[in-house]
């Protein structure tokens, strides 16, 4: 029997639109400009809410969904811990994400978590070996280097490429923040996932001729291509 | 200069006590001054693979807790001069042991001119193997050939090099040294374990030596003696060369291949 359908848990990348006006007239000039500057950078985002302020006025989602989705833009949910908000949420048809913190929490410091420290030139955060089984790295706002291998059930995160000299064999994500022009270069890829910009692939979804060999992986249309002759 | 070590794995029954004993009794047969110490609070098997359970009048707890002072507590080897043993209690429970403790404990032991502290680790890698592991200058990670123990000691690698006192005071880091125990050469051949070269592949932590699965090593713990005494065995011949090579000698690896089959074999099949 063929699958109809197949509900899976997934890694999204959403834009996140901060709220910090309970007046629904100011907040929707604002957005207005916003919007003039780059018309089609706006059209079919999704977008998910978050309320810094209360919202006094009880119309002020159902507003703000309206003209949202005048601007093509997709609003599908809003983030907080208001109960108040949250009620106007429902009303508004807007699902409701609990406020967990912006990225996944850190269980153990790489080994090369001194060079994380913000001073300086912001060039790619450098892992001298490998990057172990439980160990999770996160090059905020830059590349990462990963000069020895990622191990199984080590975790790499970059907001933007992801360079690994040694072998993946772990999970490796690039463009964490939604950048959709990272890449991820590998000596060699046998991962357990791949992600760019949202877009992953597990492990038994990725062709065995990829998984020898250096490699590279970037996005194109959506889709994940994997390309070992990108150094030809 | 006192060396504090640990024997740790992640995994547990992949052969860190029984590595624990043959090294601390291999460096006190050269010579050295050594302490083993028990970690594994609630379990204590590195009294019985000693031969010493009944000697076990005060315990690693009861020092810790400052019950009994550290020479009522350590007892003194019967067959190798200048070992000692450091039982772990059978009964308390186990946040019976603090940082604090443990490091005061391993103070006093550096301070009484021991040169090297062995502390067996309890398996896991949560609080217990991580007070074991906290002090050390030297890890050797004790890995089977297979995937699951593999996975467990690149975990507790990871974890030596953030949550050590070396780690967090920015010194120079732990030397790690794995041993590779359990080794069925057979076994590897015909696919069902892994081989050497790929568990230094993955881990990337110089080869310390090769155990070879081995009889003798039950043999020897039943009869409450390190196997490293059993001179003539595999295992203990291995281990000989673990503390060699951990001294600094260059030895060549052995017991890595599967024995050739005699012509009766041959003839006649397994
Ligand atoms: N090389 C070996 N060959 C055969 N049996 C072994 C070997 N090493 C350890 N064992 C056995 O494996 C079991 C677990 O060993 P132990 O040293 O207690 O492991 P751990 O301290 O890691 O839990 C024991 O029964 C021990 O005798
Ligand atoms: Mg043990």
């Amino acid at each position: 029997m063929s699958k109809i359908i197949d509900l899976k848990g997934s890694i999204l990348s959403l834009t996140v639109l901060k709220l910090y006006d309970d007046r629904f007239e100011v907040t929707r000039d604002a957005l207005e400009q916003k919007v003039a500057q780059a018309p089609d950078f706006f059209v079919g985002i999704p977008v998910v809410l978050e309320p810094q302020v209360a919202l006094a006025d009880a119309t002020f989602l159902a507003l703000l969904v309206e003209f949202l989705h005048q601007k093509r833009m997709i609003p599908i949910g809003v983030r907080t811990e208001d109960e108040q908000i949250k009620e106007q949420a429902e009303y508004a048809g807007l699902a409701i994400f609990p406020n967990t913190p912006d990225k996944p929490a850190r269980p153990e410091k790489p080994r090369a978590a001194s060079s994380e420290d913000e001073a300086g030139l912001k060039s790619a955060l450098m892992i001298a070996g490998s990057v172990r089984s439980g160990q999770q790295v996160y090059a905020k706002d830059r590349d990462v280097v990963v000069m020895g291998s990622v191990n199984p059930g080590a975790e790499v995160v970059a907001d933007g490429h992801v360079h690994v000299m040694g072998t993946v064999m772990g999970k490796v994500f690039a463009g964490s923040s939604g950048e959709t022009g990272a890449r991820i270069f590998a000596n060699r890829l046998n991962p357990e996932l791949v992600c760019i910009a949202g877009m992953y692939q597990l492990a038994e979804d990725i062709d065995d001729q990829f998984k020898n060999g250096f490699m590279e992986v970037r996005l194109e249309n959506d889709k994940l291509v994997f390309n070992p002759d990108c150094l030809n | 200069m006192s060396r504090v070590i640990v024997v740790t794995s992640g995994k547990g029954g992949v052969g860190k006590t029984t590595t624990s004993a043959s090294l601390a009794a291999g460096l006190a047969k050269k010579g050295y001054k050594v302490a083993v110490i028990d970690f594994d609070v609630g379990l204590r098997n590195l009294d019985l693979i000693m031969g010493c359970e009944r000697r076990v009048v005060y315990d690693f707890v009861n020092v810790v807790q400052g019950e009994a002072n550290l020479k009522q507590a350590l007892i003194r080897d019967k067959r190798v001069d200048n070992l000692y043993i450091l039982a772990a209690s059978q009964t308390r429970d186990k946040d019976a042991l603090t940082e604090e403790g443990v490091g005061k404990v391993i103070d006093d032991l550096k301070a009484d001119g021991f040169d090297f502290i062995v502390c067996d680790s309890p398996a896991g890698i949560e609080k217990g193997a991580q007070l074991a592991l906290y002090y050390a200058d030297e890890a050797i990670v004790v890995t089977n050939p297979e995937v699951s123990s593999v996975r467990d000691s690149d975990r507790i690698l990871g974890i030596l090099q953030a949550k050590s006192r070396r780690a967090e005071s920015g010194d120079a880091p732990i030397s790690e040294h794995l041993v590779l125990t359990r080794y069925n050469p057979e076994r590897v051949d015909s696919g069902d374990m892994l081989a050497v070269d790929d568990v230094v592949d993955l881990l990337k932590v110089p080869l310390l030596g090769v155990v070879p699965e081995s009889q003798q090593v039950l043999n020897a713990s039943n009869a409450g003696e390190p196997v490293i005494l059993d001179e003539e065995s595999d295992a203990a011949q291995a281990y000989m060369d673990v503390v060699d090579r951990f001294l600094g000698e260059e030895k060549e690896h052995r017991f890595l291949t599967a024995e050739k089959k005699g012509l009766f074999s041959k003839f006649f099949g397994k």
